[in-house]
């Protein structure tokens, strides 16, 4: 299991230099074909209008970047989407316009709303699943700084792994639209090592919350 | 054409509001998507003036959310997909030599539900519980009865399947145009460049419209009669119904602009269209794998075959690939003269090119998984939809509007608004690039003052406003320029097709001779060849 922020950054960048150099070579194109064949007096402009031999070997060389590309991705997503014997089990229920985070078996429940946005811990370093539904309409359980969201759709349960590798508190939210209140359902997530963790929770247990 | 119908020339109020005449009802269409485009620009100015700084400062957030809703709505459903239309019904009887589209009430029809829908969607403003506020997606249980109550939303419902409706007519009639109004010679290999896209854009449509309706039919009756998406699947199944319109539509909105693009970069290089057939094929393969991407919206849901959408959303790179190969192959070796219609099918080139490249970023479900739902992909699609086919758009009305109006647009107030509009574009678009992947999501009327978003907003907010100017430009060249008319002929551009062949603006019938349909340009053939053609054939309306 790695993390899907490092998963993100290293799919990113392949995905953002091909995106660059292919914006450039083709602008380069476009404005050279401009200034090197504007209309002058004298001009003729050319009278062929296939070239298949390049067309050919323009379509291999797409289809070269696509499969590049592409096998970047699916290698990527095997790793993000595959799911291995969690250290921590962390049940979500979003809700309008809150969210609600149950620890099983270990008696703590963290609840939340707009108006006053929920906490969590999880400990750093280890691989926390989670499994998110929703009480109402759809919801999407996203953590900017792991570069992850997930749809939590009513009646139905969605798992997926996250590992957090520092230390600190970040910010998450709901990113799917899902009402009047939307824009403020938020929530934090504080990562913490392994025994300030567990002392969270036993400081959470039986709290009447 | 009967010869009653023939008999009767319709002027007037009359005229605007019945002619069957293809060129009318186009027109009307495109003055009438306008009229919805300021509208739904103004909708987008308020929201960007809210978005400039933290806090609420100017509407509510229920307020907001009718905005961005109807604001989404109005530009997929009443402008871009109706000003494609709009072009495809006037200029395709046109370049395919027919004297008048088929089916010409239908199209009237199409034009009239469309109308009413827009009115429709708008008017629940006037209700209880406001407008539609559950986005132009509309997903459900977001959408149901439940979640969001009131006639506003049930008008917006209505609203959707009257224009969507209205837009399948439209273009079922410029299909069965293409299939069964050709005139002698006009072969499929010669049709223009245009038509090409215009055929396969309709073809979209009336495989993938439908399918919108029935699912708007479906929450319709979900809504009033309760059972049809309230399982544990149905949620998933209306996005299913709604991406299998809503992947199409894309290239619905895509298509024809590239077609304009087209036909203004071979005109204004002097030059035949370059990778005809390898151009037909890729539209032909983009078209087939559009129907069959629709659940890269999907991604996030953890509920769709994710491996398998990327691979066909990244095989879209090669037909796209070849699209700018034909666009610059025609350039390279051409004689450009950079008019206002080149200088947006240029803008077009470049800035659709940022709406691909950041598109490919969005296929990939590892990326995507970060992106969706945040403001990188509103700067995506908006690369695509408004810096891609509204200038294509702006592209193709400098390019025919001689021909629609038998005068020209002013060229230094079309360069103003081509600089404005480039400039407002990409000021307002950019930023949100970065607010996307900073973690700033979608359809919020807010955001905390310390998330660091303050400034890039800034920026956004203003680069709307100078968009807004550019659009307040062309308004002043389209009046000046009907005011102090300089008048243009049949072909003012040395055109390629045969709509230059005909009178400016066309006469009601289009054509009163054909020259010999050689190529996929005719009037091209004409002017590099005259001794081998028989010069004489027909003198048109010229």
């Amino acid at each position: 299991m790695t993390s899907t922020r490092d998963e993100f950054a290293d799919l990113w960048g392949l995905y953002l230099p091909v995106a660059i150099i292919v914006f450039v070579v083709v602008s380069s194109a476009v404005l050279f074909a401009l200034i090197r064949f504007r209309r002058r007096d004298g001009r003729v402009a050319a009278k062929r209008s296939s070239l298949p031999v390049a067309e050919a070997l323009a379509a291999l060389m797409l289809a070269a970047v696509t499969a590049v590309l592409l096998t970047a991705t699916v290698r990527t997503e095997d790793r993000v989407d595959a799911t291995v014997r969690p250290d921590l089990r962390i049940r979500v229920v979003a809700f309008q316009w809150g969210w609600r985070f149950e620890y099983p078996g270990r008696g703590v429940t963290v609840v939340g709303n707009s108006n006053a946005p929920p906490t969590f811990a999880v400990p750093v370093g280890e691989t926390v699943e989670f499994s998110v539904t929703s009480r109402d309409v759809i919801h999407s359980f996203w953590i900017p700084s792991e570069r992850f969201k997930r749809d939590a759709f009513p009646q139905r349960v969605s798992r997926f792994d996250l590992e957090f590798d520092e230390a600190g508190l970040d910010g998450g939210r709901c990113a799917e639209f899902c009402g009047l209140r939307h824009d403020a359902m938020g929530f934090d997530v504080l990562a913490l090592p392994g025994p300030q963790f567990e002392s969270w929770l036993r400081e959470r247990r039986g709290a009447p919350r | 054409m009967t010869p009653a119908t023939a008999a009767v020339p319709v002027n007037g109020a009359l005229g605007w509001l019945a002619s069957t005449d293809h060129k009318r009802t186009a027109a009307r269409l495109l003055v009438t998507s306008f009229a919805f485009f300021l509208v739904g620009g103004a909708f987008a100015l308020v929201m960007r003036s809210e978005l400039a700084q933290p806090g609420l400062q100017i509407v509510s957030t229920d307020t907001y959310n009718e905005l961005f809703t109807m604001h989404g709505s109005t530009m997929i459903y009443l402008v871009i997909t109706p000003l494609a239309l709009a072009l495809g019904v006037y200029l395709v009887p046109l370049q395919v030599g027919a004297s008048e589209i088929a089916a010409p009430r239908l199209t009237l029809l199409g034009y009239w539900l469309l109308a009413s829908g827009g009115l429709t969607m708008y008017g629940g403003f006037l209700t209880d519980h406001g407008a539609g506020r559950a986005g132009w997606t509309a997903y459900y249980p977001l959408s149901g009865g439940g979640a969001t109550p009131g006639v506003g939303m049930d008008m917006w419902i209505l609203g959707v399947i009257l224009a969507v409706a209205g837009s399948t007519l439209l273009a079922a009639t410029i299909l069965a145009t293409i299939v069964g109004l050709r005139a002698p010679g006009m072969t499929m290999l010669r049709l223009p460049v245009f038509t090409w896209t215009m055929l396969i854009t309709a073809l979209m449509v009336v495989v993938s419209f439908p399918v919108l309706v029935t699912a708007m039919g479906l929450l319709f009756a979900d809504r009033h009669l309760g059972g049809v998406f309230s399982s544990p699947g149905g949620p998933i199944a209306y996005q299913h119904l709604f991406w299998f319109y809503g992947h199409p539509v894309v290239y619905v909105m895509f298509f024809p602009f590239l077609g304009a693009v087209a036909e203004v970069t071979a005109t204004f290089s002097r030059r035949r269209f370059f990778g005809y057939r390898p151009l037909v094929l890729s539209l032909l393969a983009s078209a087939g794998l559009s129907m069959s991407v629709w659940a890269h919206h999907m991604f996030a849901t953890g509920q769709v075959a994710n491996e398998y959408f990327a691979l066909t959303s990244h095989a879209l790179i090669v037909p796209a690939g070849l699209e700018y190969l034909a666009l610059i192959g025609t350039m390279v070796g051409g004689s450009i003269l950079l008019r206002t219609p080149m200088l947006f099918a240029v803008g077009f080139m470049l800035l659709f090119l940022i709406g691909g490249l950041s598109g490919v970023m969005v296929a990939s479900p590892p990326l995507d998984y970060h992106e969706t739902d945040s403001y990188f992909v509103v700067a995506h699609f908006h690369y695509t939809l408004f810096a891609g086919s509204l200038f294509g758009a702006f592209a193709a009305v400098y390019y025919w509007f001689p021909k629609w109006t038998g005068t020209f647009l002013r060229e230094g107030l079309g360069r103003l608004h081509f600089a404005l509009l480039f400039v407002g574009a990409n000021l307002t678009f950019f930023p949100m690039f970065f607010l996307g992947i900073d973690g700033m999501p979608r359809r919020v009327a807010d955001y905390p003052p310390d998330a660091g978003f303050t400034s890039l907003n800034g920026l956004s907010t203003a680069g709307a406003f100078v968009i807004a100017a550019g659009i307040a430009v062309f308004i002043v060249n389209v009046l000046v320029s009907l005011r102090r008319r300089s008048p243009a002929g049949a072909d003012p551009w040395e055109g390629h097709t045969l709509e230059w062949w005909a009178a400016s603006p066309p006469e009601r019938h289009n054509f009163r001779s054909l020259p010999p349909i050689t190529s996929y340009a005719p009037l091209l053939d004409r002017r590099e060849e005259p001794a081998t053609r028989p010069a004489t054939e027909g003198v048109g309306a010229r």
